[in-house]
């Protein structure tokens, strides 16, 4: 077996014990630099990522390949903006400062080996390994009401989720009799050509999983934990959550529907499209509502992902390398736009959208680049976003899912009026005592990774669609 | 003779109980107790799958295994967050807490 | 004959557990909640026995009723008061909370009824400590060593989060 394959894992796993124990020698005003010594882990693991081949181990339980790459190149961006914003936004954590840039790393590793997990036993443990330190940092404001309140809500949905899940799989397992996924799938073919249908057992664990990683996701109708959780957990941590989780839950899901469910012809298509026009349409109307722009921002996500799954119900290669696709663009579009909101929140104290007006004179740039995130979000050409959505819903059209496109395209415009609600108090409402937003160096370097991002896939799509194509490949359709 | 539907039966009871208690009840330390009820129907399918599907291999029985020792981080961890809470409000009923709105 | 005593054996074993479940959730008293959970706990490691998973069961005595209730019952008592019966211990869904399970129940057991499992007729043959233990160190090395993180992870998250400032 060849172990230098999973090196960016347990390189990145060191590196935060490495960060748990300088912690004890490093003075209370020099915290900062763990945040550094965390950014520098992290370059080296995306480093290894793409230095390290193609491959599995122990029979399949893990395997790197272009899937798994792509999506740890995804968590790796998303934990190094995070950590990068974080060094900066400590000034708020009281105690503990060291600890929180190592929780973030832990659970980077956790998606990681998510990406890559072919077996269910180390599919939910590496789940578990990314909830967990998720749960201690929403809760990490301690003298904050809320943050506690989010770090409650957050266990106890996901401890919840987590139960139903396994349900789903021991059921997929009682079915089957094995828990690799590859085998799952020969299994299901197998039986069902020789024995005859395997009956409705199947689809309660189709429905068990569909549950369990929709309050993973926050897919609506199970999405009701999502905007307290982000609107009362500390800034960066939310932009990870809505980032770096999702696309942890997304990656999994891809795995376990494409990898085994597929074959299985009953109409998952359907519960799925439904899903995702629920998630569209309620998930931008009730951001419509909101005067808080981390809960805007929450209901946006919502609603984001269920963009995502319409190109994941097309079920083509097409389809999923969009998904991909799409994910590594809104990676850059919320997490910028969330770095603005942190920027903003760290001068003013303030999440209130109505605060936001007249920024657009104390701070032309900020203001700039937050319009470039929010109409990335949208979809406005020339940007990431609107390439994305295009590569989702022609994915969707050529499988004549027409009547999803159409929701999609509507409650995109609906979600039009929400991002300029934002826009317009900057540009257009006058503030004599708006402050001038101060930019650190961590979020100045998010911050412009982020635009260069968002511009960059917006204008030279293709090596990072071809990229995403080789990701789809994966998967037999 | 005792079959594996009856297994599956007893799981499926107790995991029904166990989402009864976490829709109704309102201390954290209530819901977290029915979240184990959760976790232990889970087990007992699985168990009980590894004796009667998969005999050789008892993917099952490991698979019990590790969702045991996940439910003691998650209790962990869980607990901790509980107590922050009641030093901070006095109470751990879920609705007390509410401070934030739909 | 032995077929009879073990099927008198998961009936009492399961009166246990869906009555002291039952208990569980509804109490009024969390301490006494928290007492039926024990019992509950300790009924389904009777349950695993009957399955042939000895190895389960012993883990499932010393980690859940040994750990995590003890565990519980710890924080039943540092969030004392809360275990009067005076405080109110369910919310208003107890209706609607009744409606969705029992269909749930329904549609969960004739969906399972309905499903031709491939139930193998041989038994678990010899210790399944021994294979347990050598597929923990083989196949499933990995989940293994990443499990120990998250317990690592939680320990140090528990501290950092229960710790007075």
């Amino acid at each position: 077996m060849n172990f230098s394959i999973i090196l960016p894992e347990t390189f990145l796993f060191l590196w935060a014990i490495l960060i748990f124990v300088s912690d004890f020698f490093t003075k209370e005003e020099k915290k900062a630099n763990l945040g550094y010594l965390s950014l520098l882990g992290i370059l080296v693991s995306i480093f290894l990522l793409f230095s390290t081949g193609q491959g599995e181990l122990f029979g399949k339980v893990y395997s790197s390949d272009a899937l798994s790459q792509f999506f740890k190149m995804v968590f790796l961006l998303s934990s190094f903006l995070t950590i990068s914003v974080s060094i900066d936004f400590s000034s708020k954590i009281q105690r503990h400062k060291g600890e929180f840039f190592a929780l973030i790393l832990v659970s980077t590793v956790g998606m990681m080996l998510l990406s890559s997990a072919r077996e269910l036993i180390f599919l939910y443990v590496s789940l578990e390994l990314v909830t967990i330190p998720l749960y201690v940092l929403a809760a990490y404001l301690k003298p904050d009401p809320k943050s506690a309140e989010a770090g409650l809500k957050y266990m106890l949905l996901g401890a919840i989720s987590s139960a139903i899940l396994l349900y789903g799989i021991s059921l997929i397992y009682g079915i089957t009799g094995t828990t690799f996924l590859n085998e799952i799938k020969t299994r299901l073919i197998v039986d069902y050509l020789q024995i005859g249908p395997i009956g409705s057992g199947l689809f309660l664990s189709f429905i068990f999983f569909i549950a369990g990683f929709g309050f993973k996701l926050a897919l609506v109708p199970f999405h009701m934990w999502a905007p307290d959780v982000y609107e009362g957990a500390p800034t960066p941590v939310t932009a990870f959550l809505s980032v770096g989780s999702k696309a942890a839950g997304l990656v999994a899901f891809l795995r376990v529907f494409f990898d085994s469910f597929l074959v299985y012809n009953f109409d998952w298509v359907t519960i799925m499209a439904t899903l995702a026009a629920l998630s569209m349409i309620i998930g931008n109307i009730v951001a419509l509502l909101q005067t808080n722009i981390k809960r805007m921002l929450a209901y946006s996500s919502i609603a984001q992902v269920g963009y995502i799954l319409v190109g994941m119900v097309a079920i083509s290669e097409r389809g999923v390398s969009s998904v991909a696709f799409y994910t590594l663009a809104y990676l850059f579009a919320n997490i910028g736009a969330f770095v603005v909101a942190i920027a903003f929140e760290l001068q003013t104290g303030s999440s209130e959208i109505k605060d936001y007006s007249g920024l657009s004179r104390t701070s032309p740039i900020l203001s700039l680049m937050m319009m470039i995130f929010l109409l990335s979000l949208v979809g406005i050409p020339p940007l990431a976003g609107f390439v994305g959505k295009y590569f989702l819903f022609a994915a969707a059209v050529e499988k004549n899912l027409i009547w999803l496109v159409v929701i999609a395209v509507l409650t995109s415009v609906i979600s039009l009026s929400y991002y300029v609600g934002v826009l317009k108090e900057m540009y257009f409402r006058k503030n004599e005592e708006q402050v001038k937003i101060r930019i650190p160096l961590g979020i100045r370097i998010a911050l412009l990774i982020c635009i260069i991002g968002v511009i960059l896939i917006g204008l030279f799509p293709n090596p990072f669609l071809d990229f995403a194509s080789q990701a789809a490949l994966v998967f037999k359709y | 003779m005792i079959g594996l539907n009856h297994y599956l039966a007893l799981s499926a009871l107790l995991f029904c109980i166990g989402i009864f208690g976490v829709l109704t009840r309102r201390n954290a330390i209530g819901i977290l107790m029915s979240i184990e009820l959760l976790f232990n129907a889970v087990n007992i399918n699985f168990v009980a799958f590894a004796r009667f599907i998969n005999p050789q291999e008892i993917t099952g029985q490991i698979f019990t295994i590790f969702v045991i020792t996940v439910a003691a981080a998650e209790a962990a961890v869980g607990l901790a967050i509980i107590i922050l809470i009641y030093r901070q409000h006095k109470g751990v009923e879920v609705d007390r807490v509410n401070i934030m709105k739909w | 004959m032995e077929n009879g005593i073990l099927a008198l054996v998961f009936y009492i074993f399961s009166g246990i557990i869906v009555g002291s479940g039952i208990m569980v959730v509804t109490l009024k008293n969390i301490f006494h909640s928290a007492l039926f959970l024990v019992l509950c706990l300790f009924s389904v490691a009777g349950i695993y026995i009957l399955l042939s998973a000895e190895f389960v069961a012993a883990v499932q005595v010393l980690i859940y009723v040994g750990a995590i209730t003890v565990l519980m019952i710890f924080a039943i008592m540092l969030t004392a008061q809360l275990y009067s019966t005076s405080v109110r211990q369910s919310n208003e869904q107890v209706i609607p909370g009744i409606i969705i399970v029992v269909t749930l129940l329904v549609v969960t057991l004739v969906a399972l009824s309905r499903t031709s499992w491939r139930v193998v007729s041989q038994g678990i043959e010899g210790q399944t400590t021994i294979s347990i233990g050598k597929a923990l160190l083989t196949t499933y090395v990995l989940p293994f060593e990443v499990v120990s993180l998250v317990l690592i992870a939680a320990l140090i998250g528990a501290i950092i989060i229960a710790r007075k400032e």
